[in-house]
């Protein structure tokens, strides 16, 4: 029986916002993916494919709907022919194997013939406020023909193979929230389906995973007719969905700050809440070390070619043999299990090692873990709007409270300030240049937090300090933003990365990875300091398959796989 | 073509910032837009008629030199700074109304009034050379559009309970007026080079396997 225990408090943001450990999070309960697929279970989703139009060449469109209680989405796959030469992962590509776009209900002929002419141009094309999201990806070069050959020639694909890539196609990129046209956030952020963030993107990616299974059957049905196979369920099962996430995505984190901290508060919440309990049942310490023992799996199957993943991969290795020798001596026995444990990684392992503690010690609480995803969308529109009557020295207060560790820091040394980011005139995404190599200043975004909260800092000494702060903004609106953000500070504790965003040695990675792991990724793979690979939905249900049994615990792989 | 609130508003804070405004001001400006938008109004079009006016080239002449007081600036009072001025003075509405002399598109102060309303949980009403419009943050109430200068604006708190008003959820900017916003975004976008698509965005290992 659990007991409560005392109040332990979240950890410190200065220790949890730092990039490197940014960089080492693992998806956990509060994970978007598996919040979507446990709610679709819960509420009794159902799911069907209207429509399977595609050649013997690959081309066409299908249809995949999922009904929830109040509404129904439709996944729109349009499947093309693209030449090898064109198959790019890059934003700058201009054509893709499949395109897709999540329909707000059921699309008519008409809805179908809009979107045929729109969503394969992806940014080049329009969307409506029908559609929720424009998405695109690619075949996977060394999975799809093994998999097509294997199939057609009465063979299922080799299990190495498969555990080398691990999917079948990779997304490049999902819009959601206005983007291309479609509806806004604001639009569908008050549906109970759709209230916890991305839930839209995670039902298209869900959707996508199943379009490429069932795409790949086709194709080997053509190539190899009678002779053809079909895909074993287990194999299918094993598959996930990949998707390549470049560095347009770091900056989201940095520009929605209220939204980053409701992710990250809300896991820490539930960290501490168990942290908090005084004892744990034999049956919670069971499920806590089949966890795992199925998290050693993906561990092992987990594959980079990146030396920094690499290094890192090896001291999770290491971290998982002295978790593992550490559970068989000291156990769980001890009062405040759970605290003793974090306080164990803490001193003992990486920061992959204690993140991933972090992550699977909340699993046997679904009860006091699961209602924090409520708590992670971001409502507070109005903590944009500055408090002008905040004094000066209060403001102060809080850039030193966020960014303390950011004066000891010498902004006008090169090394510190070495990238810029900016907005390409190619597709408007953003990118990382140097600042000193490249003619980019001039077109510097907003994403250096800590050296602009030193700057605007300093211009406030020459003012009163029991002066209000509007009339500092009123001199200096170059401040302002830097301003609101200390404001939100206030509100959003885990809003800011701890840690310089534009020295020489920033990892872009590193936020990448943070933002992912509440998806729900796992399998991490840089491809470079900016971009990387990731798998979604390994070991989920698809969705005929899907029930309250299954939707859940599906991203740790059977420890006997 | 309609657009996304959403798309409304990122563009608005690229061009507001292509304008030569800070990046604090090119937010308020793109949240200004996108409220304006949901009420039926063309916040794209007023926010072009502020960045066309070139207000930006010189700012300490188009805002007040102090809090206290009447605004006026040695020319004509930017609606972006003055109007995220009203928003940081929000309390000081509580008891004393707010007054400014010369301002640059008037209907650009609406969307700030709206903020300091919701701050205040009040109704504000907004004097503009005779002409009212009135606004609780949510709603607003305005029998004909502000001219495009204001020899005298005053805002002041309201007793007045508004009713609800329906939100337009896309925007309708004209062909014009959008075309400009996005001239003026194009001013923040880098010119691509070979070595920034290579770099930039991180080439690294085959994305095509």
């Amino acid at each position: 029986m659990t007991q409560s225990g005392d109040h332990i408090a979240r950890r410190d943001p200065g220790i949890v916002m730092r990039l490197k450990r940014l960089g080492s999070l693992h998806q956990c309960r509060l994970s978007f993916m598996r919040s979507l697929t446990r709610r679709m279970a819960k509420d009794s989703w159902s799911f069907s494919r209207p429509i399977f139009d595609i050649d013997d060449n690959g081309v066409g469109h299908a249809v995949y709907t999922a009904q929830g209680p109040e509404r129904t989405y439709s996944l729109v796959a349009f499947a093309h022919d693209l030449p090898p030469e064109m198959r790019s992962d890059r934003v700058i590509a201009t054509a893709w194997d499949a395109t897709f776009t999540l329909f707000d209900g059921i699309p008519d002929d008409a809805d179908i013939e809009r979107l045929s002419k729109n969503v394969p141009l992806q940014e080049a094309g329009r969307v409506s406020n029908s559609e929720i999201s424009v998405s695109r990806a690619n075949r996977s070069v060394r999975l799809w023909a093994h998999f097509v050959d294997a199939l057609a020639s009465g063979r299922q694909p080799d299990q190495d193979k498969i555990d080398a890539v691990g999917y079948l196609m990779r997304t490049t990129a999902v819009y959601g929230s206005g983007k291309l046209g479609a509806i806004d956030r604001e639009g569908i952020a008050d549906r109970k389906e759709l209230a916890a963030p991305f839930q839209a993107e995670m039902l298209s990616v869900f959707l996508t995973r199943t379009f490429a299974r069932d795409l790949v059957q086709h194709m080997a049905n053509v190539k190899g007719g009678d002779q053809a196979v079909r895909l074993d369920p287990a194999i299918a099962r094993g598959l996930g969905i990949g998707n390549s996430t470049g560095l347009g995505m770091a900056p989201f984190i940095v520009n929605h700050p209220v939204l980053f901290n409701n992710w990250i508060m809300a896991r820490e919440e539930a960290i501490a809440r168990v942290r908090a309990l005084k004892s744990a049942s034999e049956s919670e310490k069971a499920l806590f070390e089949t966890v795992l023992s199925r998290s050693v799996v993906t561990v092992d199957h987990w594959r980079s070619e990146h030396p920094i993943q690499i290094a890192k991969l090896q001291g999770l290795n290491a971290d998982l043999e002295l978790l593992s020798d550490h559970l068989s001596s000291t156990g769980l026995a001890n009062a405040y299990p759970w605290d003793c444990l974090m306080a164990w990684a803490e001193t003992a392992l990486s920061e992959e090692g204690q993140e991933l503690v972090a992550s699977l010690i909340l699993e046997p609480y679904d009860e006091i873990v699961d209602g924090l995803a409520t708590c992670m969308a971001d409502s507070n529109k109005d903590a944009f709007v500055i408090d002008g009557a905040m004094r000066v020295q209060e403001v102060r207060a809080l850039i030193k409270e966020c960014f303390g560790w950011a004066f000891d820091v010498d902004w006008n040394a090169t090394v510190n300030q070495a990238r810029a980011w900016y907005v390409s005139e190619e597709k408007l995404e953003p990118r990382l240049g140097e600042r000193f190599e490249e003619p980019i200043e001039d077109y510097e975004q907003p994403l250096a937090p800590a050296r602009d909260a030193v700057a605007a800092f300093k211009a406030m000494e020459s003012f009163d300090a029991t002066q209000e702060i509007a009339a500092f903004l009123l001199e200096h609106p170059e401040h302002r933003h830097t301003v609101r953000r200390a404001q939100i500070s206030a509100i959003a504790p885990y809003g800011e990365i701890r840690d310089n965003t534009i020295s020489a040695t920033v990892r872009p990675i590193d936020m990448l990875r943070a933002k992912l792991s509440f998806f729900g990724a796992i399998c991490f793979d840089p491809r470079s300091d900016r971009w990387v690979r990731i798998c979604m939905y390994a070991g989920a249900p698809y969705p005929e398959e899907l029930s309250t049994a299954n939707a859940d615990l599906w991203v740790y792989p059977e420890a006997s796989a | 073509m309609s657009y996304s609130l959403n798309e409304m508003e990122a563009t608005a804070k690229r061009a507001t910032r292509g304008a030569g405004y800070s990046w604090g001001l090119a937010e308020e400006a793109s949240k200004a837009a996108r409220w304006l938008c949901a009420q039926g109004l063309d916040g794209s079009a007023y926010l072009v008629r502020v960045l066309e006016s070139d207000l930006a080239i010189n700012p300490p002449l188009h805002r007040p030199k102090t809090v206290e007081g009447v605004w006026k600036g040695e020319n004509n009072l930017c609606p972006l700074a003055v109007g995220s001025l009203l928003s940081d003075c929000a309390k000081h509405l509580q008891h004393t109304p707010i007054e400014m002399h010369n301002i640059a598109v008037p209907s650009m102060l609406l969307p700030f009034v709206a903020q300091a309303a919701r701050a205040l949980g009040s109704t504000i009403c907004v004097t503009c050379d005779g002409l009212l419009a009135e606004t609780n943050g949510t709603a607003l109430h305005q029998n004909q559009a502000f001219a495009d200068t204001a020899t005298s604006v005053i805002v002041a708190r309201s007793t007045t309970v508004l009713k609800p008003t329906v939100h337009v959820t896309r925007a309708f900017p004209t062909k014009e007026s959008w075309n400009s916003l996005n001239q003026f975004a194009h001013r923040t976008y880098a010119p691509a080079t070979e070595e920034s698509r290579k770099l930039g965005a991180g080439a690294g290992l085959s994305d095509n396997d």
